[in-house]
């Protein structure tokens, strides 16, 4: 009975039209039109070379590194990231206030002193690389230092070492991105909301087969509910069967957007899985627990799945990626708890550092949720007999 | 014979609302018990705590000798519903439907597309088996409704209205299939409001009005009980105050009642009333259309138990 219950759930699910649209051809249909959208302006998305400058007095003569460095960045070519001013702090401080550099750079004697007007995309890439040529200045003077007491140590390549430095620099662009807020790759935030999204949609089946299941809902609820099938089973074999169905419209959904769209999500595709089959339990509990605390009709618990759905993926970027980082830096709670927002962020976390800390976090942030809700909804569900129907 | 159903004392509140008040009537095997009442009498929510659906506040209740739980799946086995409303899934079709609710109380498969194949004859829906709800009209969807409730071929059955809004056609199809159910040797709990479906189906009859017992019998006896004995109108005539007086003054007459051209006269018993009657019209010239006598219907008993009509 287990398994025909669920052979006939999966079945009532996939023959429902408005189901599948909005959890299977929904997703989709808004994955071609990122697609659409967003694929000139990724391609423009590549870091502009940024105006600076550098005042040019002994100090900075005496920082060969970073002068060698500055001087590596600032050439001709695909990799150019700076077009940089020497002048005196006078000049460049003018220039700055007019806005014809981003900022400039002074030094002291062991110190790097940095002038911004603002706090920007621009000005972010422009401390960043200074810091951290400042950070291997640092490192790289330890050995020199350290050299001298080793005269004659061959194995002590400070050439190679400075390479080294400049190609951590040169391919930093992917940390530049990540800390400068607004540069992240607009398409992979939005894709990444459309799955978290198609994970809570998915939250639409359990709650329908719910609804089909209890006899407080309606008549084939209260059909079944009478049934010499136990109610444990009942509900167990139903939400098996919506998450399966659930899975493969996720499933459809990855194969499309990356056969299809091209969509390149890391090497980490186990991971992406796991946070997959994890978003969709977030979004099966979701569904049971509309269904169970709201008495209202269908349509109206399908309303209100669709636009809390909606407005997790809002708070998560979906419309607009500076929302996730508002609500990140002035309600910081609210992403917390948000679950569109705990899949976006751990597929991006996946994406640009692997499966780490931050990931992990937010699967045991999605588990939690779908503890909290499935529990709260079962207390509500569990009962077999009601005051009215 | 076994008690199929036993209840004792059952009160039900809806908030303050008394819905069931101290209901106590059991149920033979192989007995098809009528509830009968208005709408808002207490039949559906009889049948739902009968089910253990609802929350009582008082009473007992007993199906096949054992008390009924939720959790009582071994006797839930043996029981078929066919609700009010039409419990079936759009997205299935009609095969689809029925096995999926037979399939929740017969495992072997075998058996149970038998099963589904005769409920379907039952109720005649053989042409339609790949028919979705949506192309099915009201009267086969009722059909279809109450082979969902069947096809297990429960001992016990509950039917809560199933031809409400039916065509004729539907309607004499699914009585049918009520009578063929009770040669099976089913036993059946019907409720309705229609009195002649109760008059033709039911063993016993129950009349409820805002919750508990009115009249308990077989239709006969609640004829009886209801001390009426005959019905005749007369049609098309006109009567004075003298002639109506002395009409209320013949023997066995109950009540008159002159609406319209139209007498109505209720007697409490007694043989050839309509030649009395006609007899005395003749007598005082009166001429009329027509003239008929009726036995006394279940809303004649209803009516003048409670002073209003079954449909109210």
């Amino acid at each position: 009975m287990f398994w025909h219950n669920f052979k006939y759930s999966v079945k009532t699910l996939l023959k429902n039209k408005i189901l599948l649209f909005w959890v299977f051809a929904f997703p989709i249909v808004l994955g071609v039109f990122f697609h659409l959208a967003f694929q000139n302006i990724e391609k423009n998305e590549k870091l502009k070379i940024i105006d600076i400058g550098v005042v040019d007095d002994l100090q900075f003569q005496n920082r060969s590194i970073f002068k060698e460095a500055l001087n590596t960045l600032s050439e001709k070519g695909e990799n150019q990231m700076f077009s940089i001013t020497y002048g005196d702090e006078e000049e460049l401080h003018e220039q700055l206030e007019k806005k014809e550099i981003t900022g400039y750079v002074s030094f002291g004697k062991d110190d790097v002193y940095l002038f911004v007007r603002k706090s920007g995309i621009n000005e972010t890439i422009f401390r960043y690389v200074i810091d951290e040529i400042a950070s291997n200045e640092k490192i790289i003077n330890h050995y020199i230092s350290d050299g001298m007491s080793y005269v004659g140590n061959e194995n002590v390549d400070f050439n190679m070492m400075i390479q080294n430095m400049m190609q951590t620099i040169e391919s930093s662009q992917g940390n530049i991105e990540n800390v400068s807020n607004e540069n992240l790759s607009y398409t992979m935030i939005e894709y990444y909301t459309l799955i978290a999204m198609a994970c809570l949609y998915g939250g639409i089946f359990a709650m329908v087969i719910m609804n089909s299941k209890l006899a407080n809902m309606n008549a084939t609820g209260k059909r079944t509910a009478i049934s010499s099938l136990s109610k444990g089973k009942l509900i167990i074999s139903s939400l098996l069967a919506s998450y399966i169905v659930q899975l493969l419209g996720i499933v459809l959904l990855f194969l499309f957007t990356i056969i299809c769209l091209k969509v390149d999500y890391g090497h980490h595709l186990p991971f992406v899985i796991l946070l997959s089959f994890v978003g969709c339990l977030g979004g099966l509990s979701l569904g049971i627990f509309v269904s169970a605390m709201f008495k209202k009709n269908e349509n109206t618990k399908t309303g209100i799945l669709i636009a809390f759905t909606m407005l997790g993926c809002f708070l998560s970027g979906m419309m607009g990626i500076t929302m996730k980082y508002t609500i990140d830096k002035y309600i910081p709670i609210l992403n917390k708890i948000n679950p569109a927002s705990m899949i976006t962020d751990g597929f991006y976390s996946l994406y640009y550092y692997g499966p780490n800390k931050r990931f992990f976090f937010n699967i045991i942030s999605i588990l939690l949720f779908t503890i909290v809700l499935t529990a709260v909804s079962i207390r509500e569900i569990r009962r077999q007999k009601y005051d009215s129907i | 014979m076994q008690k199929m159903i036993e209840v004792k004392h059952l009160t039900k509140y809806y908030k303050d609302f008394k819905a069931i008040d101290d209901l106590s009537f059991f149920v033979k095997e192989g007995e098809i018990l009528g509830l009968l009442g208005p709408n808002g009498s207490g039949k559906s929510t009889t049948i739902n705590c009968l089910l253990s659906l609802l929350h009582f506040k008082n009473g007992s209740i007993q199906i096949l000798g054992r008390e009924m739980k939720p959790e009582s799946y071994d006797i839930k086995k043996q029981i078929g519903v066919v609700f009010q409303e039409v419990a079936v899934f759009e997205e299935l079709n009609v095969y689809e439907n029925i096995d999926y609710f037979c399939g929740l109380y017969i495992e072997d498969e075998e058996t149970r597309k038998k099963y589904v194949e005769e409920a379907i004859s039952l109720v005649g829906l053989e042409r339609y088996r790949k028919f979705y709800p949506k192309q099915l009209s009201g009267g086969l969807l009722r059909r279809l409704n109450i082979a969902c409730g069947i096809a297990h071929k429960p001992r016990l059955i509950f039917l809560d209205e199933p031809t409400v809004a039916v065509d004729p056609q539907s309607r004499n199809n699914i009585l049918e299939g009520i009578e063929k159910l009770r040669e099976k040797g089913a036993t059946i709990v019907y409720t309705t409001h229609y009195m002649e479906e109760v008059e033709i189906l039911c063993d016993r009859i129950i009349i409820l009005d805002k919750g508990h017992i009115i009249a308990e019998g077989t239709a006969t006896e609640l004829k009886e009980h209801a001390n009426i004995e005959e019905k005749i109108t007369v049609e098309g005539l006109k009567l004075t105050k003298d002639q109506f007086e002395n009409i209320r003054n013949l023997k066995n007459v109950d009540k008159v009642r002159f609406v319209e051209n139209v007498l109505t006269i209720t007697y409490k018993s007694g043989q050839n009333n309509i030649s009395v009657l006609i007899e005395f019209l003749r007598n005082h010239n009166i001429t009329y259309q027509s003239i008929f006598s009726e036995r006394p219907t279940l809303n004649d008993v209803f009516l003048n138990l409670t002073g209003k009509e079954l449909r109210d």
